[in-house]
């Protein structure tokens, strides 16, 4: 492949990966976890206050990251900031994802190369949750970032890589705390990778040269003890920087070591969270229900599956190295066998793994592109090849844009209704209808699994209040009768008997079998 | 007539003049700022994709008295719709006495109002009007209006036993009756022994999606003599 070629089919993949992540940004009601997310970096951008929270929300990169996004949009004030502005975030970090891949250039080959970003660019999994508003696209990035500069550096052994590579460590485990398995499958893998080519190098007679281990043209290296010092130096730095809120919260570093206590508790007790240990390859594999589509993303599974088993052989590529294959094939396996057995499972946890897959699924279109010297077999494989990637590219668009909060749609998960939407129309419409307009007094009262998105769609008027049973709303009677009454359903009955006549009830659906109340005070 | 004139120029420079006697009675005072209770944080609630028969709330619907001789009429008996092409299902399963949440045996009309009418063959006193919409999942079904006719149009000699429709969505009027999570015990309606043949139900959608659903409507009365 020329230079020209690969540098125009890289850009079309980078187009199409933006495209894909930056249209129609607001199509999805926001989830539960965004609104959560939002709220919090609310008063960052308001206050900047900022202190991790060592039992819930993860690390604090994403709110960090979207500070330069709300501050783009002109924004100061939660109130002013829309759903786009801080799904930009992700998204712009699910696109710069494809730029990492020109890192592993003399690991992975060309046409590799190409075909990794393509599948990255139109794959269901990684264009969903790159609009999403939570850390895992980051963490993708963060891992990339890791692996791309740790092989630049073992090929060039330079400071300059050793240091991306330790900033980029530091950046996954300042997104993230269960970064602590990416961390432990690095080096699984690293160990792995020895192993194999320790046995190899006896049964095959090849050598090592001086302290570079030599597998044809290619050469990697051990890092020096200097190099590995300055890696976990800037990796602790990066760490300290972030959970530390810059050095204004100093207990945050103590809370990102507890976090990682708190992470293990929950993978252990997963309560409404617990899934077998086949879900995530059976979401990816296939899923249908009554009278839906198929999804499925079996193509790309197929494809790393060849590549992966190519890695274990000698072809890489003319400019790939089975080596790096290897590498990335251990840490997939590794890191997906984890996360496969940890019983707490979300979708989106899936993401790090489905990065190597990813990567695997490259190498193993290229596999499939120069398995022949015959034209006409190039042809038929492309044949196939193209129908795969564009109907990759349907399913991501069916996910995102046209059923992005579809329960049938397996990468959603505990999604809000667009339901939910009608129900702050109605609220809106009372606001405009009364004197107070945005300022009239609204109650919420339910368990705090049934209030996440409200915070977030009622960020805008002055006067809401939270209770978690109808006992203390209803008692709570200082700030006068209330306009509006959001209940769950399980106190509808008792609130609208202590409300009275006065309202009018309707039910919407905040998710799937959990609609709330909306009482809404009758006019004069 | 000038002197009421005069009256009311009087009481009006007076109410000129109260006026910002008030504002300077406020001066003093400003509204009273209390700290509402902000929400408590919480990881990702459960994911929720199959099927249950589980209610959300209420209790179980206590004995219904109706006269003896009392019948079930609908079972069997012939269904129209406004969605003359269901998306899922047949409108025949409305009346077939198959009441599973599963799929497979309920039939889905298209968005917006649409309605369902069983024809009861005769005219007969209803004492009890017995739906279920969908109750594989707890959900909610919007502007729901029952009515009851002799005439298979709904033109005249209509009677409304239920409406919850309270903004008038549907056209039909507003309604005071209270919406209601559907379960699996379905929602009976009580048409209080009034004489129909033909039994319609509304609903304009429900809070999972803007389809509309029907398992089975189940008509009770007394036998036309």
């Amino acid at each position: 492949m020329t230079k020209k070629a690969f540098r125009g089919l890289f850009l079309c993949a980078i187009v199409g990966a933006l495209l894909f992540r930056f249209v129609r940004l607001d199509v999805r009601p926001m989830h539960h976890d965004e609104a959560n997310q939002a709220v919090k970096f609310g008063d960052l951008l308001e206050r900047g206050e900022y202190r991790f929270d060592p039992l819930d929300h993860h690390g604090p990169t994403l709110y960090y990251l979207t500070l330069p996004a709300a501050r783009a949009a002109g924004e100061r004030a939660l109130a002013g900031l829309g759903e786009a502005t801080l799904r930009a975030v992700p998204a712009l970090f699910g696109a710069g994802l494809l730029l990492l891949f020109l890192l592993f250039s003399g690991g992975l080959a060309k046409e590799a190369t190409l075909a990794a970003a393509a599948l990255a660019a139109v794959s269901p999994a990684l264009t969903y949750y790159s609009r999403f508003y939570i850390q895992e696209t980051l963490l993708v990035f963060f891992l990339a970032a890791l692996l791309g500069s740790g092989w630049r550096y073992a090929k060039r052994r330079s400071l300059g890589w050793a240091l991306v590579a330790g900033v980029s460590a530091g950046l996954m485990a300042a997104t993230k705390e269960t970064s602590l398995i990416l961390f432990a499958g690095l080096a699984a893998a690293f160990g792995l990778l020895s192993l194999v080519e320790s046995l190899r190098t006896r049964h095959r007679g090849v050598v090592t040269a001086g302290e570079a281990w030599v597998w044809r043209d290619t050469r990697t290296k051990l890092p020096t003890l200097f190099h590995f010092a300055l890696f976990l130096g800037a990796a602790v730095a990066t760490v300290a920087l972030f959970y530390t809120s810059f050095f204004q919260n100093p207990h945050g570093l103590a809370d990102s070591v507890r976090a990682i206590g708190a992470s293990f508790a929950r993978a252990g007790h997963p309560g409404v969270h617990a899934h077998p240990w086949n879900y995530y390859f059976q979401i990816l594999a296939y899923s249908r229900t009554a009278g839906g589509p198929v999804w499925s993303e079996a193509f790309l599974l197929f494809l790393a599956a060849a590549g992966g088993i190519a890695a274990l052989g000698h072809d890489a590529g003319r400019d790939g190295s089975p080596r790096f294959l290897r590498f990335i094939l251990f840490f997939t396996v590794v890191t997906a066998a984890a996360y496969s057995l940890i019983p707490y499972k979300t979708p989106w946890n899936m993401l790090p793994f489905y990065l190597g897959l990813v990567i695997l699924a490259g190498n193993g279109a290229a596999l499939l592109l120069r398995i022949s010297r015959f034209k006409l077999v190039k042809i038929l494989v492309l044949a196939v090849l193209v129908p795969g990637f564009a109907d990759l590219a349907l399913q991501s668009y069916r996910a995102s844009f046209e059923r992005p909060a579809d329960p049938a749609n397996p990468y959603v998960y505990a999604q809000t209704s667009p339901d939910f939407l009608r129900l702050v129309e109605a609220v809106e419409r009372t606001a405009a209808a009364a004197p107070e307009k945005k300022d009239l007094l609204i109650k919420v009262v339910a368990p705090p699994e049934e209030t996440w998105p409200l915070p977030w769609y009622l960020r805008t008027f002055g006067r809401v209040g939270y209770w978690t049973s109808p006992g203390a709303a209803l008692a709570f009677t200082g700030a006068g009768e209330p306009a509006v009454v959001i209940a769950s359903a399980a106190f509808a009955e008792e609130v609208g008997a202590a409300l009275g006549e006065g309202y009018d009830q309707a039910f919407y659906g905040l998710r799937p079998e959990v609609p709330l109340c909306l009482f809404t005070k009758r006019g004069p | 007539m000038t002197k009421r004139f005069g009256w009311i120029a009087i009481a009006a420079f007076g109410l000129a003049a109260l006026a910002p006697a008030s504002g300077a009675q406020d001066a003093g005072k400003e509204i009273l700022k209390i700290a509402l209770p902000k929400p408590m944080f919480v990881g990702t609630p459960k994911n929720i994709r199959t099927p249950n028969l589980e209610t959300i709330t209420g209790k179980p619907r206590g004995p219904f008295m109706v006269p003896v001789g009392t019948a079930l009429l609908s079972l069997g008996k012939p269904v129209a719709s406004s969605d003359k092409e269901p998306v899922i299902g047949e409108t025949a399963f409305v009346t077939d006495g198959k009441k599973s949440g599963e799929d497979g045996y309920y039939v889905e009309l298209g968005p917006m109002l649409q309605w369902v009418q069983v024809d009861v063959g005769k005219s007969h006193e209803l004492q009890a009007i017995v739906a279920w919409h969908y109750h594989s999942q707890a959900r909610v079904y919007r502007d729901v209006v029952v009515q009851v006719s002799d005439d298979k149009d709904f033109i005249s000699g209509v009677t409304t036993v239920f409406n919850n429709d309270h903004d008038n969505t549907a056209g039909l009027g507003a309604g005071r009756d209270k919406e209601y999570i559907e379960t699996f015990d379905g929602k009976l309606f009580d048409p209080k022994g009034v004489k129909a043949r033909y039994v319609r139900l509304y609903s304009g959608g429900n809070t999972s999606n803007d389809m509309n659903h029907y398992v089975e409507v189940e008509v009770y009365g007394l036998s036309a003599k």
